[in-house]
């Protein structure tokens, strides 16, 4: 984006690409107008994204014939019997009322549906209540919505649950034997075959229990992250952590991973998540070097190239390794 | 000629604008590295109009959360002291993982009363200009005559109009109300 070459302020743009539209609308351009707004959209990269913005709003709002000539403004204006905070659920409130009044509510609340990741790959599901999920490398979820409960289950990997608040129905996400239960709130849940299920709280607060075990639920606060063992006591352990950590921990959201103090080989453990391009160390005090850095999760060699030259090492890449030595 | 096909508009009408306060809900949270919601928007707007082709995208709202994510990563890039390589294309995206359902009629029909109410939600003039213009269908130019305006007048009110309307696409806590649930007979009226 070329904001500090172009001073324009989004705002700005908009205003303007809204009397483009409105000048469209009216009519085609002439050849001189035409110049000037291709000079226009050559302004700023925002400018063409920001009219086609504009013209898509101008064009849906033809639909409005559709309201025929009874239409009455007056109709329209209701006060809100809904919160405002319930307004910003697009969607939400007023989906849900007219399907009840089409005569089942089922059709928009309830969502099925499997999601995964090959290795390597993140991606976003954007889920009917609002709710997004966004899945870290080689991860697997399946939807279950219904009518009491918006379940999740996390069949494996890891996935950051942005969620929508909904306090008639609990978001329910299921690792294996433990159960994780939100409301309205952002949190992680990692589920590897090596380790027990982990669950990082970034807003809000969450649930987490092993319903086997009977015991009662853990709470888990906002900047915080619960561990549930899998030993037969079944015990959930929830601490603070540092906002600095909770970041890096999420840092796989846009494609890159955080080491801070992690040894050489904790590194090479995580890029195997993400890459089938495995990392060997040949020399175990190397090994054992602590890095820091922000690596992209998909290219291993890469980050063995970059972190040779700081730790004094050299890579050489061969057939689907890439191997460190002194 | 215009930069952005009608075509292409459309497209972002019907499958990308609904979405955009879920887009900017999530983008919130986000840490956009110093960029205004707005730019982001903008200039995934940017990308989805210069994509060559849109057919082939059956799940227009995650690609556009795709494309907005790519915008927010390809800038963070740009600010952090690592070199990073290679950056991971838009190839990684699955598509059609939301299949159209039977309740996208009523989806249509939801959208139709939001339409109806934002143009209700205009101030005064802006309404009526907006409504013989959109509702009745006709040109700017029949609009000037019957309100007695001039036409470039008629093209301001219009544009104050699709930018009031892009607020409300784009907040949704500015958005008009619902229909006044005592008039249980409003949905049914929508119909035609």
């Amino acid at each position: 984006m070329s904001a500090q070459a172009c001073p324009k302020t989004a705002q700005q743009i908009d205003a303007e690409a809204a009397e483009w539209a409105a000048r469209m609308d009216r009519g085609p351009l002439e050849p001189d107008q035409e110049k000037l707004f291709l000079a226009w959209l050559g302004e700023d990269r925002r400018c063409m994204g920001a009219y086609g913005r504009m013209r898509a709003i101008a064009l849906t709002s033809e639909r409005a014939r559709a309201l025929g000539p009874d239409f009455d403004p007056a109709d329209f204006i209701a006060a809100p019997t809904f919160p405002r905070r319930r307004m910003l659920q697009w969607g939400g409130a007023i989906a849900a009322m007219l399907v009840i009044g089409a005569g089942g509510a089922w059709q928009v609340l309830r969502q099925r549906g499997r999601f995964a990741t090959g290795k390597g790959e993140t991606k976003v599901v954007a889920l009917k209540d609002g709710s997004v999920v966004t899945l870290n490398t080689a991860s697997a979820i399946q939807v279950n919505y219904g009518d009491a409960m918006r379940a999740v289950e996390l069949l494996q990997g890891e996935a950051l649950f942005d969620v929508a608040k909904d306090t008639t129905r609990p978001f329910v996400v299921t690792a294996g034997d433990t159960n994780v239960r939100a409301v309205g709130t952002s949190f992680t849940v990692r589920r590897l075959e090596t380790a027990p299920v982990e669950v990082l709280v970034r807003e809000g607060v969450v649930e987490v229990s092993k319903p086997a075990t009977g015991a009662a639920p853990v709470r888990v606060e906002a900047n915080s992250m619960a561990v549930a063992q899998e030993s037969d006591s079944g015990a959930i352990a929830a601490k603070p952590i540092p906002p600095a950590q909770l970041h890096r921990q999420l840092a796989w959201q846009t494609g890159q991973i955080a080491f801070e103090g992690e040894t050489l080989a904790q590194a090479a453990a995580e890029f195997a998540r993400y890459s089938d391009t495995r990392i060997v160390i040949d020399d175990p005090a190397l090994a054992q070097e602590e890095i820091a850095g922000l690596f992209n999760a998909t290219d291993p060699v890469g980050f063995a190239k970059t972190i040779a030259i700081s730790l004094n090492a050299r890579a050489s890449i061969g057939e689907g390794e890439v191997r460190l030595a002194r | 000629m215009t930069g952005v096909s009608d075509e292409r508009a459309i497209w972002l009408g019907r499958h990308v604008l609904p979405h955009e306060p879920q887009l900017r809900a999530w983008l919130r949270r986000r840490n956009l590295g110093g960029l205004e919601i707005d730019d982001v928007i903008q200039e995934t707007y940017t990308r989805l109009c210069q994509a060559e082709n849109v057919a082939h995208i059956q799940d227009a709202r995650t690609y556009a959360f795709q494309v907005a994510g790519s915008v927010v990563i390809d800038h963070l890039r740009r600010m952090k002291v690592v070199p990073i390589s290679s950056v991971p294309g838009m190839d990684y995206l699955e598509v059609g993982s939301e299949e159209p359902s039977p309740e996208r009629q009523v989806i249509d029909r939801d959208e139709l009363i939001r339409l109806a109410a934002m143009i209700a939600r205009l101030p005064g003039k802006i309404r009526d200009v907006f409504t013989l213009r959109r509702v009745y269908g006709l040109s700017q130019r029949e609009v000037a005559a019957k309100l007695g305006l001039a036409e470039s007048t008629v093209e301001k009110h219009m544009a104050k109009g699709f930018l009031i309307m892009s607020e409300f696409y784009g907040h949704g806590g500015n958005a008009p109300a619902q229909p006044s649930s005592s008039r249980p007979d409003q949905p049914a009226k929508m119909e035609r």
